[in-house]
């Protein structure tokens, strides 16, 4: 394979395992602090994309065109409405189940994500069908011998990764850092230190579900197309990076991100019929190395839980 | 001003451990102890000041204002800390993380600076080990991080809850000398014990818990001759 290819398969796992990784690291953080599986996570997270979709209409609309201005005010805008929604169901729907078995925490959210998805279907204006989303970063590129390095990319994968790298850096330096990993490891003696428990975990969802909104957004840019059923796959995939990772564990959910967006290359790159198979070859290695490592690839035991 | 009174309390917590008609008072600048065996509802108590667990009925009272339905965080900020039973050291955090977390509702960084040089000074050795994970400490070493912990938040009321447990005599000894030390800081202290010997060694004043009532109350050196307080352990 030549060179030029190679780079371009690599530039494409890197954007793809950036996007993951962001949506994989809210399990990671949910599970953390209060040991649920928030299944409406991707629905969440595409109803924040939908979201930051109309507020591009409402900016059109009104003449708002520079697209930088446009898209800082749509990052906000998703961000903040899908951080307050993860907060509300954490309050509303995960919280007041908390001493039901998982498993119903599991179904509740599985059914909300199915209800939000439909919902965005059947009401959202024309909700069954894709939707345009405007390409608002610069279309220039470079060419690397026989590679076309794209601004585009270059741009959301290095603030993708700067999400990573601040939410990092928020759970090891701050004080609600230090709360969320207090909480994670020992509920009832975070509380007896003063915590605000239930702040803590509303906090949690909603950082998680907000950085969840970017690679939804993200998503959008480089497609350029959205629709309801963007989150089924994009949740499905972040969940099973989380696990391969290690749930409970922030680097186990960014290299499952990663894991999972170098098989889909791989898949798409080497096996000899159509790249549709992609997925199908991905989560097939994903069984595997379940079956070969039950816990994940960081087992919570010897690592830091978020 | 530093005074809890508990009126009337009923509560549980598991089945084993439950509360019937408890009324008592930790009086201020004070060592007041509760003693009594594995079962007799001595957790729950101290889980009902905290507000961990919700009573059936009574009042908790604090300075005179009523404490009993509050958040536990709302509990801390008017001056209450613990020492929880079998230390609770946050393992995956270090000594200096877990020391902070002690002084959570403390904003200014100064203030939590020169309290956790005082822990070390107290402690050197956690001061040597202070960027380790607490789960990789001794068990005497957990011990302190507790105690260090429990005074960053510089409370006016400290609950201790089974200090000696699962330490060796020496630490134990260690430990009863720094609660002494605690309350002659000023501090106000409930502890919380079996051991009744050393207890009753530094405790101002007592109460006997048996069975989820109380069985015998007085000063220290009127309980170690009281015939309630073999009773209740051996009886």
């Amino acid at each position: 394979m030549d060179i030029g290819l190679l780079a371009q398969y690599l530039a494409n796992g890197i954007m793809l395992g950036t996007m993951y990784a962001l949506v994989a690291v809210g399990f990671t953080l949910f599970f953390g602090v209060l040991d649920v599986i928030k299944f409406s996570h991707g629905d969440v997270l595409m109803l924040g994309t939908f979201a930051g979709f109309t507020v591009w209409l409402g900016l059109e609309a009104a003449g708002i065109s520079n697209p930088w201005v446009q898209l800082v005010l749509i990052l906000i805008a998703s961000m903040a409405f899908t951080a307050a929604a993860g907060a509300a169901i954490a309050k509303y729907l995960v919280l007041p189940l908390k001493k039901a078995p998982p498993l119903n925490t599991l179904l509740i959210t599985l059914m909300l994500g199915t209800a939000i998805r439909e919902a965005v279907r059947l009401f959202y204006p024309n909700g069954s069908n894709p939707k345009a989303f405007p390409s608002l970063l610069p279309d220039a590129s470079v060419d690397l011998g026989g590679f076309l390095l794209r601004a585009d990319s270059v741009i959301l994968v290095v603030a993708g990764l700067g999400l990573i790298t601040g939410l990092n850096l928020m759970l090891n330096r701050t004080r609600l850092g230090l709360a969320i990993r207090a909480v994670a490891q020992d509920e009832e003696t975070a509380r007896t230190m003063g915590i605000n428990y239930m702040v803590v975990v509303l906090a949690t969802f909603g950082i998680g579900s907000g950085v969840a909104a970017f690679a939804g957004i993200m998503n959008g840019l480089y497609y350029n197309e959205i629709n309801f059923g963007m989150g089924l796959l994009l949740g499905l995939i972040g969940f099973s990076a989380a696990i391969v990772g290690g749930l409970g564990n922030l680097y186990g959910a960014i290299l499952g991100g990663f894991i999972f967006a170098g098989l889909q290359v791989v898949g798409s790159a080497l096996l000899p019929f159509a790249s549709a198979y992609k997925d199908v070859f991905a989560f097939a290695v994903v069984i595997a190395i379940m079956a070969w490592k039950p816990t994940g690839l960081i087992p919570e035991r010897t690592s830091d839980r978020v | 001003m530093a005074r809890i009174e508990i009126r009337g309390l009923r509560s549980a917590y598991d089945k084993a451990d439950v509360l019937h008609d408890i009324s008592l008072t930790v009086e201020e600048g004070r060592i007041t102890c509760l003693l009594g065996s594995n079962g007799a509802g001595k957790s729950t108590l101290i889980r009902g000041i905290l507000g961990l667990t919700q009573p059936h009925s009574g009042q908790i009272l604090l300075d005179g204002e009523d404490i009993t339905r509050l958040p536990t965080h709302k509990i801390i900020s008017r001056g209450i800390a613990a020492i929880p039973e079998g230390r609770k050291m946050f393992p995956k955090l270090t000594v200096t993380e877990n020391l902070r977390l002690g002084a959570y509702q403390v904003g200014d960084e100064r203030t939590i600076r020169a309290r956790m040089d005082s822990v070390f000074e107290a402690f050197p050795r956690l001061a040597e080990r202070r960027d380790q994970l607490a789960g990789t400490m001794s068990g005497g070493e957990q011990a302190m991080v507790s105690i260090g912990r429990g005074l960053m938040g510089a409370p006016k009321i400290l609950l201790i809850d089974e200090p000696s447990l699962g330490l060796s005599p020496l630490y134990v000894k260690e430990n009863f000398r720094i609660i002494e030390g605690i309350r002659d800081q000023g501090i106000t202290v409930f502890l919380v014990e079996q051991n009744v010997r050393q207890t009753l060694a530094i405790a101002d004043y007592g109460y006997v818990l048996s069975g989820g009532k109380l069985v015998g109350e007085g000063t220290a050196e009127a309980l170690q001759n009281d015939s309630a307080v073999h009773a209740a352990y051996f009886g």
